[in-house]
Order: C-alpha cells, then structure tokens, then sequence
C-alpha cells in the first residue's frame, strides 16, 4: 500500500475497485486488524478501532471462511457467540440469503453459490452498521452473480453501509453510490458512481477566445458541467445532447471552435487500460466483457 | 469464559477426528495402565527380565504408596497423542482460515488463545481424573493395604502428572501456532520431543559436562517432574517425590509458552 487514504461514510454504498494485487484485500485486511500495517492509521466509526467496532462490522474477506464439518447454523452459532448477539436471527438472515432449507446440513456439501450467501448471511447475522463485502461474486455462474447483487443492493436499500471490493467495473457501477480505484497500492481515483461513470459522455472544446467560449457554454441549456483542462474546455452534456448539438449551438452564437472531440468517459478508459495490462488472462475476459457491456 | 468455552465446544462437539483420537487415547491409557499387572506376571511366568532373581509378579507396582508414582510416569509417555490433538486443534483454525474469520468477526487475540488454553486446561483435569479413577480401581484389586489413610499418600505425584501434561500441551500449542500446517506441527513436535532436544542434551553434556543446562530444557524439565520409580524395586536409590525446584521451572516454562504463542498472535499477519 501506498499513501493511500479514503473516506466511507455512513450510508454509503463504497466500492474499492481494482485488478487483482491492486491491494483491496490487503487494505480491507489491515482496517479488520488481520494484516499489519507498516505506518499510517484508521479508525471505525470516529473512534480507535478495537474489537468492539469489529464487532458491529460484518465481513467476509476473500472466500468464505467456515469450519467445513459444520452445519450452518452451528457455525453461525459461533459467530453469534463471538459478536455477543443473541442466536434468534440466525434463522431469519439464513432466509434472507435463502438457505433455511440447508440449514442443518454441513458447510462442505455447499455449492460455492450457496457458501457465499452464507457468508453474507453470516456478515448480516449481528445486524451490523458496515458491511465489508471482499468480491462477493467471484467464481460464481451468472445466475449467481444475479442473485448476490440483488441481496447486496437489498441490504443497501435497508440504510447499511457497505464497502465492496471488486475487480468487475460492472459490478462497482451496477451497486454502489461511491468507488475508489485502486492500482497497485495506489488511489487513482475516488468519488461518486453517478458522477463519474454514468450519464453522458463528456465533450472537449477550444476556440480562439476561451472565456467567450466558456460563457457561452455555460448559456446551453442542455450543458450539465464546465470543467478547464490544458488546452480545452470539458462538457458534460444532459438529456442525450453530443457534439453535434453543442457545436450547432456555438455556431448560431458566432463561435467557431478549433476542437471539438466526443469523448467516452475517461475513468472508463483508464480503468479498462488497467485492466488490459494486467498479464492475467480472466481480467482480459473481464475487459471484453465490460467493453460490450458498455458498446 | 463461558463464553470461550461455548464456542470451543461449538466447534469439537460434532468433529468426529477428535473423539476418536479423545477415545482411542483413552482406551489406550487405560490398556496401558492396567495392562502392567498382567505384563509382570508375563514376565514371571516366562523367567524373562532382570530383577535380581526376584519374582516379577511379586512387584508392588499398584500397591497404594507406589501406585501414583508408578501409574503417572507410565502415563506420561502417551501426553504425545494428547499433544497432537491440541496441534489439531490449533492447526485446522489456519488451514481453515477461521482464526481470521475469528478476528475479523470480533474476538481478540488474547480471547483466541485463551480459549485454546481452555481447552488444554480442561483437557489436562478431564486426564488427571482418569488417571486418579483408574488408579483408585487398580489400587483397590491389587494393592494389600487399603483406605483413605493410605489411599492417597504420594499423591502429589498428580499433581505433578497434571503439570507435566498441561505444560507439554501449552508446548504443543506453541509449536502449532507457530508452523500452522497441522502436518508439519505434528512431525516437529514428535521430531522435537523424543530426537532433537534429547539427542542436543546428549551432545552437549558431552561438550560441556561440566555444566548441566540441559537440564533445564523444556521437555527435560517437563519429565523430570516425575522421576523414574522402577529402580528401587531392583533396591536402587530413587527420587520418590517431587522437588518443588522442578514445579517451578516448568511453571515458568508455561508462562513463557504462553507468552510466545501471544506475540506470534500479536506480531504476525493472521492469515491462514
């Protein structure tokens, strides 16, 4: 990890997206006091983190994490044990996730589909304020990755914050409120879903006279945002409006511009760039397949 | 501590591997022990061994006075099963990455090794009793003077037994948490206990045989709590109690056990 530093709060819907060995297991680890941290610090719910505020966490990290030989509830029963809640939602968090009916049957004879819900089962079992979810869907079919999404974007609707770790673009951008992307121990990015990788694209502009330029811009009804870059003016635009409407517009004004480039979202970009370096060949079966997602 | 205990008992009461290692050690110790009655007339009836022309079944090895001496320092040599279990024990939390799990969900470090120590604490009393249970059966069928007044002289030679077998498990709990493969923990320990420290004492009592440290290694310290008590039936000199000396070394020994097992705990990344 490297001077990294983020902010969740309460309410947020949090995802730390990065390649594998971009270090979101590592940090999540260290905020859960399982991996030592070599300098900086953290805390929970504005105090110092103790045994007491993981308490009031539920989090998988990784794979789901039972003893084998267990039967559900027997090995939620340990978790209540230990997070010092009572035992009576251990039959209404295994509905939840849909597993009432294997409730009594060993950990081991579950499908992966079925031990991840009952990791989540387990992470929800002490009515938690955060949640940390480590890539709840890897290495499940579509069907289950359907499922999971909708139980995580349910809970979320209950007010829960949620921190999510992910390498799927898709699936930061189908739950969460807020991401950070992570490459290498590094931030690179952080801020609002919405914001960043929903809505239109953004239009870069220059004419001869900026100021005038950027004046009339702010006078298109349809323009969401300005933002000054180097050599030009970033738009984003509103209500399906591009290039083409911006630049009839500027022309009906008098103003005839030097450059004018549609541009796709350039978090989008940078983060499949990331991907598309990565040496590990699942991740390039990711990149194609968010590519289309988003065609 | 309830607490603790509720849910190391979650966690061994449907684990089939650990009753049968609990029932076969048992079953064992109990063959063991009550076996050398009839090993002694074996030998008896075959002229075999060397007691000085004595008739071996004429030993009292269960007469009360001798029995818990006898009866403990035999037993002492199966502790090794009962320390592969506490490595069992310890070792499937990491392949099993719960230890994590035990973190992450809000134990602390010291509530998971304090349940551990629990476990090997309860372990070591349930052990004891059935060495005292079985020696007061075995005393009342063989030895020739019985009752209260003698049935218990000597009997801090259990207590000694419960601190050897305690202390050689707090030992095995280190040595688990510290190679966290249960494989591996099993191979060192055995390894350690009966080659690697014995063999080390040999050759440096040959170096240095003017100094006696090797005294005080830690399985050496633990086994020298009871002394061997066979010799006086062949009329040789024998330790034939317990030297406080030793209690406190090993007491000691088991501090600094503890004390390890919870800086590996503190110091390292809980991973599995």
């Amino acid at each position: 990890m490297n001077d990294l530093s983020l902010e969740v709060l309460p309410g947020q819907v949090f995802g730390i997206l990065g390649p594998n060995g971009s270090g979101k297991t590592t940090t999540l680890g260290i905020i859960l006091d399982v991996i030592k941290k070599k300098r900086g610090e953290y805390r929970w719910f504005g105090e110092a983190p103790s045994a007491e505020s993981r308490k009031r966490i539920g989090a998988i990290l990784e794979t789901p994490v039972f003893y084998p030989y267990l039967s559900a509830v027997d090995n939620l029963k340990i978790v209540a044990l230990i997070k010092g809640t009572s035992e009576s939602r251990i039959d209404a968090v295994l509905e939840t996730v849909d597993l009432h009916e294997r409730k009594q049957d060993a950990f081991k004879t579950y499908s992966l589909g079925m031990k991840q819900r009952l990791a989540i089962a387990s992470a929800l079992l002490a009515d938690p304020d955060v949640m940390i979810l480590d890539e709840p869907t890897n290495g499940l079919d579509p069907q289950g990755i359907a499922e999971i999404r909708q139980l995580i974007i349910q809970i979320a609707q209950q007010g829960k914050t949620i921190i999510l770790a992910s390498h799927l673009l898709d699936e930061v951008q189908k739950v969460c409120s807020h991401f950070a992307v992570l490459k290498k121990g590094k931030l690179i990015y952080s801020g609002s879903v919405d914001e960043a990788l929903t809505g239109t694209d953004t239009v870069e502009v220059a004419a001869d006279d900026m100021s005038l330029l950027e004046e009339a811009i702010q006078q298109f009804t349809h323009t969401e945002s300005v933002r000054p870059e180097k050599q030009f003016l970033r738009v984003r635009l509103t209500d399906n409006q591009n290039s083409v409407d911006l630049n009839r517009f500027l022309i009906e004004r008098g103003i005839i511009v030097s450059h004018l480039l549609q541009r796709t979202n350039s978090l989008e970009q940078q983060f499949l760039q990331i991907l598309a370096t990565d040496s590990n060949s699942a991740l390039n079966s990711t990149v194609n397949q968010t590519a289309t997602n988003h065609a | 501590m309830p607490r603790l205990i509720a849910i190391e008992w979650l966690k061994l009461k449907s684990y089939r591997p650990f009753w049968i290692l609990m029932i076969l050690y048992f079953v064992v110790l109990g063959l063991v022990l009550s076996g050398v009655g009839f090993f002694l007339e074996y030998l008896a009836s075959t002229g075999g061994g060397n007691f000085n022309g004595l008739d071996p079944s004429m030993v009292p090895f269960y007469d009360f006075a001798d029995i818990w001496q006898n009866l403990t320092y035999m037993a002492t040599f199966l502790k090794i099963f009962l320390g592969f279990i506490v490595v069992i024990s310890i070792t499937n939390e990491y392949s099993y990455k719960t230890i994590r799990q035990h973190i992450i969900d809000g134990l602390t470090r010291w509530e998971f090794l304090a349940s551990k120590l629990l476990i090997i604490l309860t372990i070591t009393v349930v052990n004891t009793l059935f060495v005292v249970v079985l020696g007061l059966i075995l005393g009342s069928i063989y030895s020739p003077v019985k009752g209260l007044d003698v049935m218990f002289i000597n009997s801090d030679f259990l207590l000694a037994y419960f601190l050897d077998v305690g202390v050689f498990l707090t030992f095995a709990l280190l040595v688990g948490m510290l190679i966290k493969r249960t494989g591996f923990a099993i191979v060192l320990l055995a390894l350690y206990t009966f080659f690697l420290e014995p063999i080390g004492a040999l050759i440096l009592s040959e170096v240095y045989d003017q100094y006696t440290f090797h005294q005080y290694f830690p399985i050496r310290a633990i086994n020298n709590l009871i002394p061997v008590p066979f010799g006086k039936y062949a009329f040789q000199e024998v330790q034939d109690y317990v030297a406080v000396g030793d209690v406190v070394l090993v007491t000691a020994y088991a501090a600094l056990f503890i004390f390890l097992s919870y800086r590996l705990l503190k110091s390292r990344d809980i991973s599995g």
